[in-house]
């Protein structure tokens, strides 16, 4: 089988890196990063096969791997590598390449490659959600209430076609990994059964719900402090707090858009409001914590940060804010300019949020998932004909 | 103690370091008929060089080598000998060298102990024996080692309890128990440094567990182990004293690893692990050696030979880094590794029952902080100069052996060599100066 080789591989990848003088030549394979992993037990092979791809230019192999996605970067590898090649910085790099080449805008690899690309980005998709909320907007009326300020009716508007683009760019991304993913696994011959999919796709929404892998991580990983931090501070605890605070405010959203007559008034305690409003609370704690350690940069997986390391959960931060500052508004009796320019750039942010998901690093959440799944995929079927192999 | 030398005394060159190297130094300036004063730590001269089971690759009773260049330099009219005695500083002024001595106090009198060992005998203070690597035991009163040079007994005054017994026993009168520290001034013209290496801690890396298990060893305990007139004249592992049925290498332990902040590559370990585990095969036959390695650098002549002789003696080479060591049940030892060998089953967790460490080479001893001698960044002595691989950033001050960094005994031999020659034509030269002057 012939084999296409991309002799720049390594130095686009870096590109991605937070590190600049990210060294993965310096690699020479002794093996010792995915020895002393504790999540590469089942699969043996990363962090120093994906390494090893990058360095010989294996790009449709790198780009076909769920390795990469397997790693929650507790840096373990890279406290211990004795060329301090810095695997873990290597395989965030990676990741973002990933999301960058599964893109087939190619606004993810503007995005992640530099500052003024994502800033450029940024600006652009808050460009035109600006102006399509002026569109509709009334402006220099003061004690219009928040939805008539911009009428509710037109942000759902937007909010229907914006996920439905988002949508769409989702699924051409999750193709072209699964696509990729595919092809390799027939090409070396393993046989993917139907039947086994859904224990799979089930096996990996649950851990990245209830977080056992990362857990397992940030339990075992010997040579980093992860274990010795309070239970608070774990970081798959600040991990799951962020994601399951936005999952809330997403359910609520979810609701009241389906439920909800729009700009209806409610007390503090109806469900939905009560729901967003702690989700908004429990997020807004997991990313203080995120951004104090990123800012500290002292221990993985928040020792160097790259510009879009910090883009999306300052974005995600600044979206809550402004979100649980409109939560308040909305029972003052009457919203005030001010009022109305953050419920203005709530609107924006959050569609921003949205729009960015498959461009930024948020778009791990269909990756990873993806890749989990596939990897279980994959590794179901096997292991039980291994097994019944030894006892024959 | 040796009370003989004074600060009157002019030796032609101070040789620091009583190793394999500077032994080697001053027998070749001694036999040009110059005067060398040797300097020692320890209270015996042979380094670590007379510890050893064998030498490669001719795999050459290390003793048999070491004992009669000791014993040459104990008995050359032109050498003069200070065990127990470290330098203090070396003040360096218009090309003359005064080297500040301490000579820490031995408790018997060099001048009448005869080394019979009746002290030793009599006294009932035992402490592990350093020359063991702590797996015998000494007295508190005991001529150092078999083969010591002085054979004259020390006493070891952090463990005696001054009973009495040792000076009630001897046939001399040697036993001083208030001997007093003597600090010496030696003004010389020459120095050769030749102050040898250290292994760095077993412990430095905590992936490997080695504070948790007696059962994982330094190479330098293997040589006493494996030595015929070791600890126990066999090999048995030190948790238990089981017979090893299953011994690992584990390679690069303390080099090449930027990790620990030691780069470099120690240059011995490849070597003396295929030397130890061909030794190894022989007094166990029935183990299973296995060499985790990154590489094997097996660079010197007949090196590579010796390298192919070992595995086709069986011992088992893996390639691929130990990332992790943990003990496991009955003093056990697992250890993870990923090997490039099988591509089907690449991460692989393996039981021993013994695991050696090659530990790093670091410097014995740090002449830059009081000396105007020059460190290098890996904190060796610094050679700048490239055609004068022996001279050191001062004149007159020479460098041999693993002072200058990690080396083998063959080429520290050569390099010792190599000093004493520099040293010897400087000091022609210079007298030739003072001739014309």
């Amino acid at each position: 089988m012939a084999r296409v080789v991309n002799t720049s591989l390594l130095n686009t990848i870096k590109k991605h890196g937070a590190k600049r003088n990210l060294d993965v030549s310096a690699c020479f394979n002794c093996g010792n990063c995915t020895a002393v992993c504790p999540l590469a037990k089942d699969s043996g092979g990363f962090p120093r096969r994906v390494l090893r791809m990058a360095q010989v230019g294996m790009e449709q192999e790198l780009l076909a791997s769920e390795e990469i996605w397997r790693c929650y970067a507790c840096g373990e590898c890279t406290q211990t590598c004795p060329r301090q090649a810095d695997p873990a910085a290597f395989m965030a790099a990676a990741r973002s390449y990933a999301i960058s080449r599964y893109d087939f805008t190619g606004l993810a690899a503007l995005a992640n490659r530099s500052v003024l690309g994502n800033l450029f980005v940024f600006a652009l998709f808050s460009a035109v959600f600006s102006g399509l909320l002026f569109a509709r907007m009334n402006p220099g009326q003061p004690d219009l209430p928040l939805f008539h300020f911009i009428p509710g009716e037109w942000i759902h508007a937007i909010g229907v076609a914006l996920f439905a683009v988002v949508g769409i760019s989702a699924f051409f991304g999750i193709a072209s990994m699964v696509w990729r993913n595919w092809r390799q696994q027939t090409q070396q011959g393993h046989t993917l059964p139907l039947s086994t999919l859904p224990r799979a796709v089930y096996s990996a929404i649950s851990d990245a719900l209830l977080h056992q892998r990362f857990q397992q991580c940030d339990a075992e990983s010997a040579a980093s402090d992860r274990a010795e931090l309070p239970w608070y501070q774990r970081p798959w605890l600040v991990h799951a707090s962020v994601m399951g605070g936005f999952l809330a405010m997403l359910l609520a959203t979810t609701l009241d858009f389906l439920f909800k007559p729009i700009g209806s008034p409610v007390p503090p305690w109806y469900p939905m409001r009560l729901l967003g409003a702690i989700g908004g609370l429990v997020c807004l704690y997991g990313l203080s914590i995120v951004l104090l350690r990123r800012a500290q940069g002292k221990d993985h997986p928040y020792t160097k940060s790259s510009f879009s390391d910090w883009f999306f959960p300052v974005l995600l931060t600044v979206t809550v804010l402004t979100g649980l500052a409109c939560e308040v508004i909305v029972y003052l009796p009457s919203p005030a300019t001010t009022g109305h320019v953050l419920f203005f750039a709530h609107v924006v942010f959050a569609m921003d949020l949205v729009a960015m998901l498959p461009l930024t690093k948020f778009a791990h959440v269909l990756y990873r998932t993806v890749a989990l799944a596939l990897f279980a995929w994959r590794h179901a079927p096997e292991k039980a004909e291994v097994s019944v192999g030894v006892e024959a | 103690m040796n009370t003989h030398v004074t600060s009157d005394f002019r030796p032609d060159a101070v040789v620091i370091g009583g190793g394999i190297a500077g032994l080697q130094s001053a027998l070749d300036l001694a036999d040009q008929d110059l005067q060398v004063l040797l300097v020692e730590r320890q209270s015996s001269i042979g380094g670590h060089m007379i510890s050893l089971s064998k030498v490669y690759p001719t795999l050459d009773c290390a003793s048999c080598i070491t004992t009669p260049k000791m014993s040459a330099a104990a008995h050359h009219p032109n050498i003069t000998i200070l065990t127990n005695t470290e330098v203090e500083g070396v003040d360096t002024c218009d090309e003359k060298h005064s080297v500040r001595l301490l000579q820490k106090p031995t408790y018997v009198n060099f001048d009448k102990c005869i080394g019979c060992r009746l002290c030793e005998y009599a006294c009932d203070t035992e402490v592990p024996d350093p020359f063991e690597e702590g797996l015998g035991a000494v007295r508190a009163i005991a001529v150092p080692f078999t083969n010591a040079i002085p054979q004259k007994a020390v006493l070891n005054a952090e463990a005696c309890g001054t009973c009495g017994t040792c000076a009630r026993v001897c046939p001399t009168g040697a036993i001083e128990y208030d001997q007093q520290p003597r600090r010496l001034t030696i003004r010389t013209d020459a120095i050769i440094v030749a102050s040898g290496f250290n292994l760095n801690s077993l412990n430095i890396k905590p992936q490997y567990n080695a504070q948790h298990s007696s059962n994982i060893i330094s190479p330098l305990t293997l040589e006493r182990l494996l030595a015929p007139h070791g600890p126990y004249g066999r090999v048995l592992r030190p948790s238990d004293g089981k017979i090893p049925g299953s011994i690992a290498f584990v390679q690069c332990a303390g080099s090449r690893d930027e990790s620990i902040g030691v780069s470099y590559c120690s240059r011995v370990c490849c070597m003396y692990a295929i030397k130890q585990s061909m030794l190894l095969s022989g007094a166990l036959p029935l183990a299973d050696i296995t060499i985790y390695y990154m590489d094997i650098r097996a660079f010197g002549k007949g090196y590579e030979q010796f390298f192919q002789n070992a595995k086709a003696m069986g011992i088992n080479f893996v390639r691929g880094k130990v990332a992790r060591i943990d003990p496991i049940t009955d003093g056990d030892l697992s250890l993870h590794v990923e090997t490039t060998e099988d591509a089907d089953n690449p991460l692989q967790e393996r039981r021993h029952d013994l695991v050696v460490l090659a530990q790093g080479m670091i410097p014995g001893w740090q002449p830059s902080t009081i000396t105007q001698v020059a460190s290098a960044s890996d904190g060796f002595v610094a050679t700048p100069m490239l055609t004068a691989p022996t001279a050191t950033t001062v004149p007159g001050i020479f460098v041999a052996g693993t002072a200058a960094g990690p080396k083998d005994i063959v080429d520290t031999i050569a390099e010792a060599g190599a000093a004493a020659m520099q040293a010897s034509q400087y000091l022609h030269q210079k007298r030739a100066e003072v001739l014309v002057a």
